[in-house]
């Protein structure tokens, strides 16, 4: 948008009016007054895109954030929610972030030799400069680690940490996150997003790139494994977890198997991956779940979501990153001691100070803290809920007053080693983009990601993600209540390199398959193709029952016999429930019943409840579907609006859309992988089974017209039949066309051809060249089609053929798929009496 | 004494189980007081014994794998222990309760008898404010540490009712608190919560119980399966000395030690995983027999 000369620009005015708000410590204003310029670019890059309305960049950014599926769940909610964003970047430059980087690098090489000496000799609380009772407090230390040395040499391969910086411009570190630290996916998804909306200006603004902290991660894991081209899972806690979302995107960005503890077994000690091809070695595993459950034979016995036996594998070398009991030092408590020790084990000061920090299990320090109590942060030293703080969070000591100040005052006497002291920290702010369409000054903190790379150094994300609060103290909010999240960028000098993304030529292998498929996707996949059939077939069959209805008064309503026969199949497919079967259905309000019943109602195979079944498997299966995939699965059901026939008949169009865009997504973009195989033969064998059904109620040897009509409605074969057939409705003809004609693929026989390729394709568990159970029933079926003929269908050959298609899921299901009616569980522990 | 047990586990599933992995604790461990002379374990059907990682408690633990289909697994754990631990006294120089909880902050020990690994709340035992409240009543900051728990152990028998099947393994120690009854189980955690809670160091123990009384004495509580009681760091002179609030008594000589951790997870003895369905059934028959008595000990008689 031009701006006209002499006059202050759009973005002056921002800066201004920016500045007038911002209070000392603020980001921009203390670069700006430095001379950095990239905030001015930055702004006015923005302007450019936008014609002048932040407000415009915002929505943008939130679009892509929808379009990329970021989405995070909250504790105790079972839906996901679209991850807050606030459009404007942080922009750090490159000669400040170097501190951080530095002093994140030295943090992280700490705590690796920490643990080295807890989980080692433990030399360090022999002679004091570490209390036993510092380590021994943290829920996260395990004893059963003591002695055990981390295959590939280290414990830590990925390490993030929280940064507060003061209004003085000083960094400080506010906490340690090494167990399964979240947020390097939210990272690389805000940058994705932001990148997509604000294309060039980011090269413009030479922001460094984050693609080579993740191939440095990857590198560093291949490389604590003992065999070369090493296969690699991410094992989460499943899709419940608070992060799946972000699990599931890492998992296929780096290239890694989403895995849960079902789909892993541990043989003669050495760790594997259920597959379709058997049990395949995985070499190592990047653990999102917490020690406490990874292993019920080594940690916690009830555990339900670990690998029995796992500990054994790491014995034998398998890799976890990161080790179990490194959390160990993540206690709050241990940032009192931390500066010390940096000096006796790096030799060095801390280059990045800790939020200052008084542990109370020190006498001296603890009647520091009573007498200071009115100037500092009371926290719990080791997390959890000590009695003096009930709710486990963290408060100002002049903040607690009467009972509250009794009861704190009453704990930290008898369990001081619970508590610590903290220095209240003032956060410095940067620009946010809040509803309001103008940038405000918000405080923050900065989540910064280390990676161990190929060599074992510390690689650290140039970039992170930082948080955003309206509340003073921002360590309080949890993202998602109030707070928000912005991508941060590391901006350079000079233009970046534009090297990152792509890995140097020749060092990769070419492959054209994605690896082996785990059994659990494999069932995963086979069932989403079942229940989106079974989705579209409850469609016709709502559609033929209303179609039946709508033209009652023009006379072209189905023969009442016709009609009865589709209010049946409704209610034997499962689509409406049993009880609401009119036992003599009278009239076409019935049929229309039946029909919305079919759609809202609470079936088994209702619409509503397959549309939330497929949900739930594609987001189970998540990491192996597609954007496009996975966003009409997550599309919920058409709002429900006027409860006519032809309003239902509206909806029921508007849903055969949506099942009609995933079938052609499966047939056009999947990759011919086996998982897309198994996929399309759920698809094929949920057909056949409907086909027959179809033709057992349609298709008789006393069949009427309208049966007939409907028969080939139902399975998307008029024009077929037009086009053979010119001489009207006949019974055999109609019959072979739907059930032997192998040309039509809507027939029978079309579905056994394909379920035959398929399972000719996929690979074989014994190589002694006997054929395997499914291939001997898809054999059979293949048979009974050759054998067949049109004027001998009968309704017992046809169960017969039914049947054996029943029979040939249940083989797939036993040969391919977990077993899951014999799942894990905690044997009975004895009482104590 | 010299004790022979008999420990046996049988579990019965109503559908052969196909594979199960389990951890057993049965092995008594040394401890003050007692040793380990024989000791012998049978599976049935034939099981792979291993020696896992250790847990880093004291417990003897055993890995089985049962791969062969099975309907009935059945453990039989046979020890023949010698046991010679005199009744603890209290004495009028015992360290307060105070001192000892500053103590157990300062002690530079990590191993798994020191005070440290014990001091705090662990996954089956919270520590519950009210719970601490009420321990509180009768421990005092300067109380002699042993006097103090001895009383509090007999304040849970004399103010908790025993009665099997109204609490579970898995019964959290606030629910039996605030019912006033359970087993031996609830008892200890109750009291390993208040003590804890008073930043004193208290550790969990699973073990035996002689089944049959000494003529003229009164048959124990919990002797006809596995016991569960509490063990108390009492300073660096006394050591971890135990409380049975089930009885409300102090372990000596009738008390055979079988695992100790900080609660009952790391001590349980028989833990693990089978592939199956569900429908399990768990018979245990627990069986002390004294073998000889020693030369007679002057400390009964504190009884």
């Amino acid at each position: 948008m031009a701006e006209l000369p002499g006059l202050p620009t759009r973005v002056e005015g921002w800066i201004a009016s920016y500045l007038a708000q911002a209070g000392e410590g603020d980001v921009m204003r203390g670069d700006m007054g430095r001379g950095a310029r990239w905030w001015n670019s930055l702004l006015e890059g923005v302007a450019g895109l936008t014609g002048g309305r932040l407000a415009l960049l915002q929505e943008r950014v939130e679009r892509q954030i929808n379009e990329i599926g970021t989405a995070f769940r909250l504790p105790d909610e079972s839906e996901e929610r679209p991850w807050p964003v606030s459009a404007l970047p942080l922009l750090i430059g490159e000669d400040e972030w170097r501190g951080i980087a530095e002093g994140v690098t030295q943090r992280a090489a700490l705590l690796e030799s920490l643990l080295g000496d807890i989980y080692g000799e433990q030399k360090l609380v022999a002679d004091g400069a570490l209390p036993a009772s510092l380590v021994a407090g943290s829920p996260h230390f395990w004893r059963s680690m003591i002695g055990i040395d981390p295959p590939g040499g280290h414990r830590l391969h990925i390490y993030a940490a929280d940064l507060g910086r003061g209004p003085d411009g000083e960094w400080r570190v506010l906490a340690d996150h090494v167990r399964a630290p979240t947020g390097a996916g939210y990272a690389l998804e805000n940058r994705l997003a932001a990148s997509r909306v604000m294309g060039t200006l980011q090269q413009r603004l030479h922001v460094q790139r984050l693609a080579g902290f993740f191939s440095a991660f990857r590198d560093g894991l291949a490389a604590a494994c003992n065999r070369a081209d090493p296969r690699i899972g991410l094992l989460t806690p499943g899709r419940y977890n608070q992060s799946y979302a972000e699990q599931a995107h890492l998992a296929r960005y780096l290239g890694l198997l989403l895995v849960e503890g079902e789909d892993l077994a541990v043989r003669e000690g050495r760790l594997y991956v259920r597959t379709i091809e058997g049990l395949k070695r995985i070499d190592a595993l990047w653990r999102r779940m917490d020690s406490r459950f990874i292993d019920p034979l080594a940690f916690d016995a009830t555990s339900a979501i670990g690998v029995p036996g796992l500990m054994d594998a790491v014995a034998n070398g398998t890799v976890i990153a990161n080790a179990p009991g490194v959390g160990v030092v993540e206690s709050t408590a241990l940032g009192a001691f931390l500066p010390v020790l940096a000096r006796r084990l790096t030799g060095q000061n801390l280059l990045l100070p800790n939020i200052a920090t008084w542990w109370c299990g020190q006498e001296n320090e603890h009647a520091l803290v009573r007498s200071d109590i009115d100037h500092l942060l009371i926290a719990p030293a080791f997390g959890g809920r000590p009695g003096g703080l009930r709710d486990g969070r963290a408060r100002l000591g002049a903040e607690m007053e009467g009972e509250a100040r009794r009861l704190l005052i009453e704990d930290m006497e008898r369990r001081p080693q619970d508590y610590v002291g903290q220095e209240v920290v003032r956060l410095s702010t940067m620009p946010a983009m809040l509803a309001e369409g103008t940038p405000l000054p918000r405080p923050f903190t900065l989540r910064v990601f280390a990676a161990r790379d190929g060599v074992g150094n510390w690689a650290v994300m140039p970039g992170g993600f930082a948080r955003l609060s309206d509340t003073a103290d921002i360590r309080a909010a949890v993202i998602g209540e109030g707070a928000f999240s912005a991508d941060v960028c590391v901006v350079a000098h000079k233009p970046v390199e534009q090297v990152s993304r792509l890995p140097a030529g020749g060092k990769v292998a070419i492959r054209r398959n994605p690896g082996t498929l785990p059994s659990r996707a494999a069932d995963n996949l086979f069932w989403l193709g079942r229940y989106l059939e079974r989705g579209e077939a409850s469609l016709r069959l709502v559609r033929a029952a209303l179609g039946g209805t709508i033209d009652a008064d023009s006379g072209a309503a189905l023969a009442p016999e016709t009609a009865k026969r589709v209010a049946t199949l409704l209610v034997s497919s499962g689509a409406v429930p049993e009880k609401e079967e009119g036992e003599g259905i009278t009239d076409h309000g019935d049929v229309r019943a039946l029909a919305e019943a079919a759609l809202d109602g609470r079936g088994i195979a209702s619409v509503k409840t397959l549309l939330a079944t497929v949900r739930a498997i594609g987001e189970g299966t998540r990491d192996r579907l597609s954007a496009e995939v996975w966003r009409l699965l997550d599309t919920g059901p058409p709002p429900e609006g006027a409860k006519d026939s032809g309003a239902l008949l509206d909806r029921t169009t508007r849903l055969q859309e949506r099942f009609s865009a995933l079938a052609g997504l499966a047939a056009e973009n999947m990759g011919r992988t086996a998982g897309w195989r198994f996929h399309d033969l759920g698809r094929r064998i949920e057909r056949g089974v409907l086909i027959c059904r179809l033709l057992r109620t349609f298709a008789p040897d006393e069949a009427l017209a309208d049966d007939l009509t409907t028969l080939l409605d139902l399975c998307d074969s008029q024009i077929s039949y037009r086009s053979r057939y010119l001489s009207g409705l006949a019974l055999e003809p109609v019959r072979d066309l739907i059930a032997l004609d192998p040309f039509n693929p809507r027939s029978l026989a079309y579905q056994v051809e394909r379920i035959g390729w398929h399972l000719g394709v996929l690979p074989k568990l014994s190589d002694d060249g006997m054929p395997e159970e499914h291939d001997m029933i898809a054999a059979d079926l293949a048979g009974s089609m050759a054998t067949a003929t049109a004027a001998r269908l009968s309704h017992t050959r046809i169960v017969t053929i039914e049947n054996k298609f029943y029979a040939l899921s249940e083989a797939i299901s036993r040969r391919f798929f977990l077993q899951g009616s014999e799942s894990l569980r905690a044997a009975g522990m004895t009482r104590l009496a | 004494m010299i004790y022979a047990i008999r420990h046996t586990t049988r579990f019965l599933y109503e559908a052969p189980v196909r594979f199960a992995r389990c951890n057993l604790r049965l092995r008594p461990i040394d401890w003050d007081g007692q040793k380990r002379e024989r000791y012998h374990l049978d599976i049935t059907p034939h099981a792979t014994i291993s020696t896992p990682l250790p847990s880093g408690y004291p417990a003897n633990t055993v890995r089985v794998v049962v791969d062969a289909p099975a309907s009935e697994l059945v453990i039989e754990s046979r020890s023949r222990i010698v046991v010679n631990r005199p009744m603890p006294q209290i004495l009028p120089d015992d360290p307060s309760v105070g001192e000892i909880a500053r103590l157990a902050r300062q002690v530079r020990d990590l191993s798994m008898t020191a005070p440290a690994n014990y001091m705090f709340a662990s996954p089956m035992i919270p520590i519950e404010p009210s719970i601490v409240t009420w321990c509180a009543e009768t421990v005092n900051r300067d109380d002699g540490i042993v006097a103090a728990c001895f009383a509090l152990a007999k304040r849970i028998k004399a103010e908790f009712r025993y009665k099997s099947g109204v609490t579970d393994t898995d019964t959290a120690p606030i629910d039996a608190f605030d019912r006033r009854t359970g087993v031996c189980q609830d008892f200890a955690q109750i009291m390993i919560s208040g003590l804890r809670g008073l930043g004193l160091p208290a550790a969990y123990v699973s073990g035996y119980l002689r089944t049959l009384p000494p003529p003229g004495k009164q048959r124990l509580v919990g002797a006809d399966a596995t016991h569960a009681w509490v063990l108390v760091w009492c300073g660096p002179a006394r050591g971890w000395i135990g409380f049975d609030p089930t009885n409300g008594i102090m372990m000596a000589g009738d008390h055979i030690v079988a695992a100790v951790g900080r609660d009952y997870a790391d001590v349980s003895p028989i833990d693990g995983i089978f592939l199956g369905r569900n429908g399990q059934r768990v018979d245990v028959s627990v069986d002390v027999e004294p073998i000889e008595e020693e030369t007679p000990r002057p400390t009964r008689k504190r009884r």
